[in-house]
């Protein structure tokens, strides 16, 4: 006759406990995982905070443009400031503007595409400065889980050698070293899930800033030509 | 960037902290006192004999068969029954009892009464001669007694008075003469019943009443040589050896049933206990492997594909072989059939007597059947 008595469980479960009673890679894993989410959230406070203030100034220069206030004004108040955004765009393409027309530019068409050019380049690089670090959102998204199961795998793997040398099937000799396992997984899932929410967000608000930006620099493409238009028109007749 | 980060981290360690204080240690499941559960690793067959009982019963926790009125305990039965003696047979309750007890009990009462024994001395030694033929009518006619015995008196009365006159000269012969007789025929045809308890009343009365029951003998002379007829054959026996016919003849109750005693309500199970025994596979092991050191193979033999050789034999108790073992085999071409024929055969003879049987087992490895399968040693 076999006796068999389930034990009570003496370990502690908390999750203190558990990570400290982790493996090495095990906790190297949770600790990176946690550095994640930390860079995650970091990015997605900074992305919100940015993302506002950028639709915020696109407001307000959009208003300050359709006043109807000269161009020539607003350039020199905007100059000297650092400018995004809209704001950047219509610097740039101003700039180019005044170097040309100062110089004399003679031919308007090429006047008109030196203008695109530098818009599309402000753009750019607008555009750039909204999407930094999504990517590294993006790939916290992806590769948080896999990270976690990995450290779940290895302290499975460590907890079933350790369970071989016990002999012991014991459930409470089982649990701990597979909930410390699990503990992986919730960190990478937790890294992960809010990574790929706030990817999937700050992507389509980027997408819908640099719409916004097109517009206006194709707008203001058009109303620069027709200025070109009109001020080249008179000189090329006076000559 | 930089304060976004700070916050992120504050965030962090707040949720942390929070939630290694409050998610610290989930409360522990309350299991109970869980009791160790016994477990005990119980051989199939024994589990089977256990479910003795009675199949036409209610199912019940446990199966039981039928109580038993009686409750003397036989050791060692192992059918339920209300036996004395462990019988295999299943009880047939219903006819014999009911005859015995029916038949048997009221001629008693009827022949204390009468008991004009003296006569039947007398009219033994003709009685049985010349009833020797009747008692298969007899043996019927008993219980209907009222209709068939009035035509009886005829015949006898004629033969008793002759013995009558010659009652004294030839009272010792009665026990002399009808022994040859009487005994063989008429006794077994008649009922099976009437002996179990003739015996015993009348080897008491009749031999020391003889004389003062010859007094009776002129009231009912007619039902005296009723009984007289019917008596003359049980007497006779009574007076050579009764009491062994008696002991043999009692047991009225050999219609089967066990001895074992059940107590507990009816209940759904099987009648026989399953006695049948098995070898272990480690006892087989021991049969197979002494059979196995013994059968030396030749190597190289062509033709052994699917061949398989039967050897069946008889054990006795010490494991000897009884008798001639039989070889079967089939498969295999007929040359090297025969070649591994004989050395199968060799082999259950060389690895003779067999050991390491259990005796207990013996009708289990009273007959072997070994297969000898050489086709694996085919090179």
């Amino acid at each position: 006759m076999e006796q068999v008595a389930l034990e009570a469980a003496t370990h502690d479960v908390s999750l203190w406990a558990l990570f400290m009673q982790a493996g090495l890679i095990v906790k190297l894993v949770m600790i990176g995982l946690i550095g994640a989410s930390v860079w995650t959230w970091a990015i997605v406070l900074d992305k919100y905070v940015s993302f506002n203030k950028a639709r915020k100034q696109f407001d307000q220069f959009e208003q300050v443009f359709w006043s109807g206030q000269s161009l020539e004004e607003l350039y020199r108040t905007l100059g000297e400031r650092q400018n995004n955004g809209l704001a950047a765009i219509f610097v740039a393409a101003m700039r180019e503007w005044k170097k040309s027309f100062e110089r004399g530019a003679r031919s308007p068409i090429g006047l008109q595409m030196r203008i695109d050019r530098a818009m599309d380049v402000t753009m750019a690089r607008e555009g750039e400065a909204y999407e930094a670090r999504l990517g590294s959102l993006a790939t916290i998204g992806s590769a948080g889980p896999f990270i976690g199961l990995f450290g779940t795998v290895i302290g499975i793997m460590t907890s079933f050698q350790a369970i071989a040398g016990s002999k012991s099937t014991n459930l409470a000799v089982v649990a701990p070293g597979i909930a410390e396992a699990l503990l992986a997984t919730a960190i990478g899932l937790v890294a992960a899930i809010p990574a790929v929410i706030a990817y999937n967000k700050f992507m389509a608000e980027s997408g819908k800033l640099q719409s916004r930006m097109e517009g206006f620099a194709d707008e203001f493409s058009a109303i620069l030509s027709r200025q070109i238009d009109e001020k080249l028109q008179p000189r090329q007749a006076a000559q | 960037m930089k304060g976004s980060l700070g916050t992120s981290l504050v965030l962090h360690t707040l949720v942390l902290t929070w939630a290694m204080v409050s998610l610290s240690a989930p409360a522990p499941m309350t299991v109970g006192d869980v009791e160790a559960l016994p477990v005990d690793i119980v051989p199939i067959e024994e589990m089977t004999q256990m479910q003795q009982g009675d199949k036409t019963a209610p199912m019940l926790e446990k199966p039981a068969a039928k109580p038993t009125d009686n409750q003397k305990i036989v050791e060692g039965a192992e059918n339920a029954g209300n036996n004395d003696i462990d019988l295999k047979a299943p009880p047939t309750p219903s006819k014999k009892p009911t005859q015995v007890e029916t038949a048997a009990a009221p001629k008693p009462s009827e022949r204390p009464t009468p008991t004009p024994t003296p006569e039947q001395n007398e009219v033994k030694d003709i009685a049985p001669e010349e009833t020797a033929p009747k008692p298969t009518e007899m043996a019927a006619l008993p219980q209907a007694k009222p209709e068939p015995t009035p035509p009886k008196p005829e015949p006898t009365p004629e033969p008793t008075p002759a013995p009558a006159q010659t009652q004294a000269e030839e009272i010792p012969l009665p026990s002399s003469i009808p022994l040859p007789a009487a005994k063989p025929k008429p006794e077994p045809p008649k009922e099976q019943a009437k002996p179990v308890e003739k015996p015993v009343e009348k080897p008491v009365e009749k031999k020391p009443e003889t004389k003062p029951a010859e007094t009776a003998k002129p009231t009912d002379k007619k039902e005296g040589k009723k009984q007289e007829t019917a008596k003359s054959s049980s007497s006779q026996k009574s007076d050579f050896n009764a009491d062994e016919i008696a002991s043999l003849l009692n047991k009225q109750e050999a219609s089967g049933g066990g001895a074992k005693r059940s107590a507990s309500p009816a209940s759904t199970g099987s009648t026989k206990p399953s006695t049948a025994s098995k070898l272990s596979l480690s006892e087989m092991d021991a049969l197979r492997g002494q059979i196995q050191n013994n059968w030396s193979t030749i190597a190289g033999i062509e033709g052994l594909q699917g061949m398989v050789i039967r050897v069946t034999f008889r054990l006795d108790k010490s494991g000897m072989i009884i008798g001639e073992p039989e070889v079967t085999s089939t498969g295999g071409s007929s040359m090297a059939r025969r070649t591994m024929e004989g050395g199968a055969l060799r082999a259950v003879l060389k690895s003779q007597p067999f050991q390491n049987l259990p005796a207990e087992k013996y009708d289990a490895w009273s007959e072997v059947a070994v297969n000898f399968d050489p086709s694996e040693l085919g090179l």
